[in-house]
C-alpha cells in the first residue's frame, strides 16, 4: 500500500484508506456493517427513513433515464444496458438503480481499488473529477462494460460516489464485435481504462476525446455514452446535495451506513425465512472451441472441456456459501473468469431472486460468501493480466444460471414454490464490416429477451422472458438495430422445440433470424453468452427436462437471387427440427457455439436459436388443457403431445382448435409409466457397468482431459470421483 | 403478518389458482407460516401414516419412520436414509446414443452422446419420473440436495426433532459396499 496522506478528505479528516480500514475492522469485530450494532437514525422516524431511501433511489433512476435521453447508442436507448449505483466514500454500495445490476459490486471494487492505491494523494480526488474504468483485472465483467465514476463532496469532505455503467458497442477490440471471441491476448480486448481521470470540473478532457476519436470506429457512440453518464452522475450529485440540505449532513452520513446494515439484516432474515439449510450441488460443463480460431498465439488452438462444480451451502447461521472446488484449468481464450467477476454473478442473481424490493445494496451480499476458487482454475487464473477477458460471461452466465437453479430447489423445499425458477443463457452472432452507409464498424446487435427461462414452481416459465444479466427484459425496437448492422430482421417466431418439458414447462425461446443486407464486406463470428453447445445444462427440475441444445445456424441459399426473382419464400421459421437439415441440405450450416470468423454475404440468414431452461415435474403430469392451449398458440406441437406428454391430440378443423382425448391419454400415460419401469434398470446395475467404463477411461479424449484438468488442481475433487466409482486409491483420472 | 389459506396454497401448487392471486402471493411479503401449511398439504395427499419432515421434490419427501428418517415417494416406495443419495435406489434410464436423445430432443436439439448423457430416474413402484440429470459421461450421480433437517428444526423453527442424526453424506459408503459385492 502506498504512503498515506496526512489530512484526508474522508469523514473526520481521515484519509479514505483510514476510513476503509476502520470500516473493515469494525465489521470483523462486530459482524455488523460499519460496526452498527444498533441502527438508530433510520429507526427514529421510519417515514423519514423511507423518504430518505426513496429520494436516493429516485435520484439514481432519474439519472439512468437522463443517460437514455442523452446517449445515442441503441444499447442505452433500446436495451437499457446501463445502471447507476451510489457508494460510500470507500466504495460500498448504498443503493442501485434498475438495469445491469451485475456491476453494482464491481463498480464499488474499482472505487475501493482507487482508495487502496492512494489516489487521494497520488492522483487526486476532487470535486468534479471524472474517473473511468473497464478493466476486469481490477474488477469488471469485460472491457465493453465501461464505468464512469464521480466523487460527491459536501463542504470539502467526500461523502459518497456515484457510478454509471454502460455497455459499449465498440471499445476498439480485435474484430469482430465488442466482445470478440477469436482473441487470446490482453491487447486484443481493445481500450482498457484502469480507473483513469478523464475529466475535471465535470468536463471530459479534450485529449481523452481526441484519443477516442482516433482509436474507435464508433467514437461518436462511445463519447455520447460518456456524456450521458456524466450527465447522469451530475444529476445524481445535485439530488444528493438536495437530500443533504433537506435531511442534514449528519443524518445523511449515518443514514447511508444504516441502509447497508439494515439490508444485511433483512437479507439474513430472508435466507432464514425462505430456504432450508443444507448442501446443494450440481455441475456446469463448459466448452471452449478454440481449435479453428485465427489467433496469433497458436498454442490457443485447442478445443477443451472444463468442469465447474457448483456447491451452495446454506448454514444455520443464515449464510450462503458458494464453492467451486473441482473447477478445471484456465486456458488461452477470452472466457476465463475472475473472483471479482463471480461477485458480479452473485449480485445479479441476488437482486432478482432474493432482494427484489428495491433495497438491494452491499448489505444484500454480506451474508454471501464466495470461496475464492483455486488459483489457476478457469475462475482464477493468476496469469489474468496477460489474457484477453472479453467474454468471461460465457462460463459465468452458465454458473449463475445454475445457482438460480439451486436457489429454486431450496425455495421449493421450503414451500415457496412460486419463487422457484432457473435460467439459461445463449449465444449468437456478432460481426465486423461495413454498415449500409459504408462505415466500417464492429457490428453486434443485442436484441435481448429471446431466452426461455425455466419453469416456475406454480406455473409455466415466461415465454421469451429470460435474460439474467438485465432484469428488465427489454427488447426495445428491434428495427433500430438495422441502422447499425447491415441486416434485415426477417422473422421472430416462438420456437416450440426449445422448450424444457415438464408438469410446468419452461418459457419458449424466440430465435433471431436476420438476413445480411447491403454490406460491402462483412465478417461474422460467434458472440457467446454461454459455454454450452454439445452438452446441455443440468437444469431440469424435479422430473422435468432441461431445454435442448441451443443453435447458431446459417442458411446460405444456392440461388438466392433466383429465389427472390421467383418470389419463393425464405426461411421464416425453423419448424420441426428433426428434419430441418434434410429440408435445407447443405444450405444449412450448424456452426456450433463458436464459429471461426467467416465472410457473410448478401442473403445469408444468420440464426441464433436460444435454448430454454428447465421444465418442472414429470411431463406426464402436465395438465391436458395447458397442452391444448399451447398447441392452439403454436407453442407446442403434435409431435410433443405424442412423444413427450403422451396424450392423444386431434385438430378440430371446424372449431380450429386442438382437442385432447383425456381418457385415451390417461391410458397412454399409464402405459408409459409401465414402460419406464420395464426399461429402467436398478442404479446399482448401471453403476457396475459404468464403473468398468470409468476405470478403463473409455471416454472421448476431451472428456478424459476434462477430468484430468480438474484433478490436477483439486485432490478433493479427484477423491470424490474415485469414491463414487469406488476406484482404487492409486487410480488416476 | 401475511398468511394464506391452505386451499389457496394448494391450488397455487397445482397451478389452479387464478393468476391475479398467484401474482399477489409472489409479490407480497412472504408468509411465515408457509412451511407448516406446506407440510400439511403434502401430508394430506398421501395415504401412508409416516410424518413428513421435509419435501425433496415433486413426489419425494423425507419422513420420520420409527427413529429413522427416510426418503419416501408419494406412492409409498421407500428409498432409504435421507443421507444417502436417493437416486441410488431408483431405476435409471440413460439416453446415451443419438436415437434415445432424439426421442426427446429432435435433430439439432440433441446434445452429443459422446460427451454427455441424459439420466432419467424413475420410482421403481409407480414409474413417475423423479429427476432428469444431464451430465458429462462419467460424472458421478449428483446428490442434488442434502438438507440439514435437524439444524432446520432446531435453529430456525425452534422445534428440535427427537433422535437427532449426524449431518453427513453417506452415499459413498453405499458405492463402496457395492464394489465389495460379488456379482
Amino acid at each position: 500500500m502506498s504512503k498515506r496522506a496526512t489530512k484526508g478528505i474522508g469523514d473526520g479528516g481521515r484519509t479514505l484508506i483510514q476510513v476503509l480500514e476502520d470500516n473493515e475492522r469494525l465489521y470483523r469485530e462486530t459482524g455488523c456493517y460499519a460496526g452498527i450494532t444498533q441502527p438508530h437514525v433510520l429507526k427514529q422516524d421510519p417515514i423519514r427513513a423511507e423518504l430518505f431511501h426513496w429520494r436516493i433511489m429516485a435520484a439514481l433512476i432519474s439519472g439512468r433515464e437522463t443517460t437514455r435521453m442523452v446517449s445515442g447508442s441503441p444499447y442505452v436507448r433500446e436495451v437499457a444496458e446501463l445502471c447507476l449505483g451510489l457508494y460510500t466514500p470507500e466504495g460500498d454500495n448504498i443503493a442501485q438503480s434498475t438495469g445491469i445490476q451485475v456491476h453494482i459490486r464491481l463498480m464499488g471494487d474499482n472505487i475501493r481499488w482507487m482508495v487502496k492505491m492512494n489516489y487521494e494523494e497520488e492522483v487526486g480526488i476532487r470535486d468534479g473529477d471524472l474517473f473511468i474504468a473497464n478493466d476486469p483485472v481490477i474488477s469488471g465483467m469485460h472491457a465493453a462494460d465501461v464505468y464512469d465514476m464521480l466523487p460527491i463532496f459536501w463542504e470539502k469532505e467526500l461523502v459518497c460516489w456515484v457510478s454509471t455503467v454502460i455497455m459499449e458497442m465498440d471499445v476498439g477490440a480485435v474484430s469482430p464485435g465488442c466482445m470478440p471471441t477469436p482473441n487470446v491476448e490482453r491487447g486484443t480486448d481493445g481500450l482498457k481504462f484502469c480507473c483513469e481521470k478523464y475529466g475535471t470540473k465535470d468536463r471530459i478532457n479534450r485529449d481523452f476525446e481526441h484519443k477516442i476519436n482516433i482509436s474507435l470506429d464508433m467514437a461518436d457512440i462511445f463519447l455520447l455514452d460518456r456524456k450521458g453518464a456524466v450527465a447522469a452522475n451530475v444529476r445524481v450529485r445535485k439530488e444528493i446535495h438536495n437530500i443533504i440540505k433537506e435531511f442534514g449532513i449528519d443524518f445523511f452520513k449515518q443514514g447511508i451506513l444504516e441502509l447497508i446494515e439494515e439490508e444485511r439484516r433483512a437479507q439474513t432474515m430472508r435466507i432464514k425465512q425462505r430456504t432450508i439449510p443444507g448442501r446443494y450441488r450440481s455441475v456446469v460443463p463448459c466448452e471452449f472451441q478454440m481449435a479453428k480460431q485465427p489467433v496469433a498465439w497458436t498454442p490457443a488452438n485447442v478445443d477443451v472441456l472444463r468442469l465447474v462444480p457448483v456447491q451452495m451451502d446454506v448454514t444455520t447461521a443464515g449464510k450462503m456459501v458458494l464453492d467451486f472446488e473441482g473447477t478445471g484449468e484456465w486456458g488461452w481464450h477470452p472466457f476465463n473468469g475472475t473472483p471479482q467477476a463471480l461477485w458480479g454473478g452473485v449480485s445479479i442473481v441476488t437482486v432478482q431472486i432474493l432482494s427484489y424490493d428495491g433495497r438491494a445494496n452491499l448489505g444484500s451480499l454480506l451474508p454471501m460468501e464466495v470461496k475464492t476458487p483455486t488459483e489457476d482454475t478457469l475462475l482464477n487464473p493468476k496469469f489474468i493480466k496477460k489474457l484477453a477477458t472479453s467474454t468471461p460471461w460465457a462460463p459465468l452466465l452458465d454458473v449463475f444460471g445454475m445457482w438460480s437453479h439451486l436457489l429454486g430447489m431450496t425455495f421449493y423445499l421450503r414451500g415457496f414454490r412460486e419463487e422457484t425458477f432457473n435460467y439459461r443463457s445463449s449465444a449468437g452472432w456478432q460481426m465486423a464490416g461495413y454498415d449500409q452507409m459504408g462505415n466500417k464498424r464492429p457490428l453486434m446487435a443485442a436484441g435481448t429477451g429471446n431466452f426461455g427461462p425455466g419453469a416456475c414452481g406454480v406455473c409455466d416459465g415466461i415465454d421469451c422472458g429470460g435474460w439474467l444479466a438485465t432484469p428488465e427484459v427489454d427488447l426495445g425496437s428491434v428495427e433500430v438495430w438495422e441502422l447499425f448492422v447491415p441486416h434485415m430482421e426477417i422473422s421472430r417466431r416462438f420456437e416450440p422445440y426449445s422448450t424444457g418439458y415438464g408438469r410446468f414447462r419452461s418459457g419458449v425461446a424466440l430465435p433471431t433470424q436476420a438476413m445480411i443486407h447491403r454490406t460491402m464486406k462483412c465478417v461474422g463470428s460467434g458472440a457467446i453468452g454461454c459455454a454450452h453447445d454439445r452438452l446441455i445444462p443440468n437444469i431440469g427440475q424435479f422430473g422435468g427436462y432441461s431445454g435442448g441444445r441451443r443453435n447458431t445456424l446459417m442458411v446460405r441459399y444456392k440461388d438466392f437471387a433466383g429465389m427472390l426473382e421467383r418470389q419463393e419464400p425464405l426461411l421464416h421459421e425453423l419448424g420441426f427440427l428433426g428434419d430441418l437439415q434434410q429440408r435445407l441440405g447443405d444450405q444449412l450450416k450448424d456452426v456450433g457455439l463458436l464459429p471461426a470468423p467467416m465472410e457473410v454475404i448478401e442473403g445469408d440468414i444468420l440464426i441464433a436459436a436460444s435454448g430454454a431452461g428447465g421444465g418442472l415435474g414429470d411431463p406426464l403430469e402436465r395438465d391436458t388443457r395447458a397442452i391444448e392451449a399451447d398447441m392452439d398458440e403454436e407453442l407446442s406441437t403434435e409431435w410433443m403431445a405424442k412423444s413427450i406428454y403422451c396424450v392423444k391430440a386431434e385438430y378440430d378443423k371446424q372449431a380450429k382448435r386442438w382437442k385432447i382425448d383425456d381418457a385415451a391419454s390417461e391410458q397412454m400415460r399409464a402405459a408409459k409409466r409401465k414402460e419406464r419401469i420395464s426399461r429402467g434398470v436398478p442404479v446399482k446395475d448401471w453403476w457396475r457397468k459404468s464403473r468398468q467404463r470409468f476405470l478403463a477411461h473409455d471416454y472421448d479424449p476431451q472428456i478424459v482431459e476434462m477430468y484430468q484438468s480438474s484433478a490436477r488442481l483439486s485432490t478433493s475433487f479427484a477423491q470424490e470421483i474415485r469414491d463414487f466409482w469406488a476406484a482404487p486409491e492409486d487410480f488416476t483420472l | 403478518m401475511t398468511t394464506y389459506s391452505k386451499e389457496d396454497l394448494r391450488d397455487m401448487f397445482e397451478g389452479r389458482l387464478p393468476w391475479e392471486k398467484t401474482k399477489e402471493i409472489m409479490s407480497h411479503p412472504k408468509d411465515d407460516d408457509r412451511f407448516d401449511k406446506y407440510i400439511q398439504i403434502l401430508q394430506e395427499r398421501v395415504s401412508w401414516p409416516e410424518k413428513i419432515l421435509m419435501p425433496l421434490g415433486d413426489h419425494l419427501n423425507v419422513v420420520q419412520k420409527g427413529s429413522d428418517r427416510i426418503v419416501k415417494c408419494d406412492c409409498g416406495y421407500e428409498f432409504g436414509d435421507w443421507r444417502v443419495n436417493w437416486k441410488l435406489n431408483a431405476l435409471i434410464f440413460v439416453r446415451d446414443d443419438m436415437a434415445k436423445m432424439e426421442e426427446v430432443y429432435p435433430g439439432l436439439k440433441a446434445p452429443d452422446p459422446n460427451l454427455c448423457e441424459v439420466r432419467e430416474f424413475y420410482c421403481p413402484a409407480c414409474g413417475v419420473m423423479l429427476k432428469v440429470e444431464n451430465v458429462p459421461v462419467g460424472y458421478p450421480i449428483i446428490f442434488d440436495v442434502l438438507p440439514d433437517i435437524d439444524g432446520f428444526y432446531r435453529e430456525w423453527l425452534g422445534r428440535p426433532l427427537p433422535d437427532e442424526k449426524e449431518f453427513k453424506d453417506m452415499t459413498y459408503e453405499v458405492t463402496a459396499s457395492w464394489a465389495k459385492e460379488r456379482v
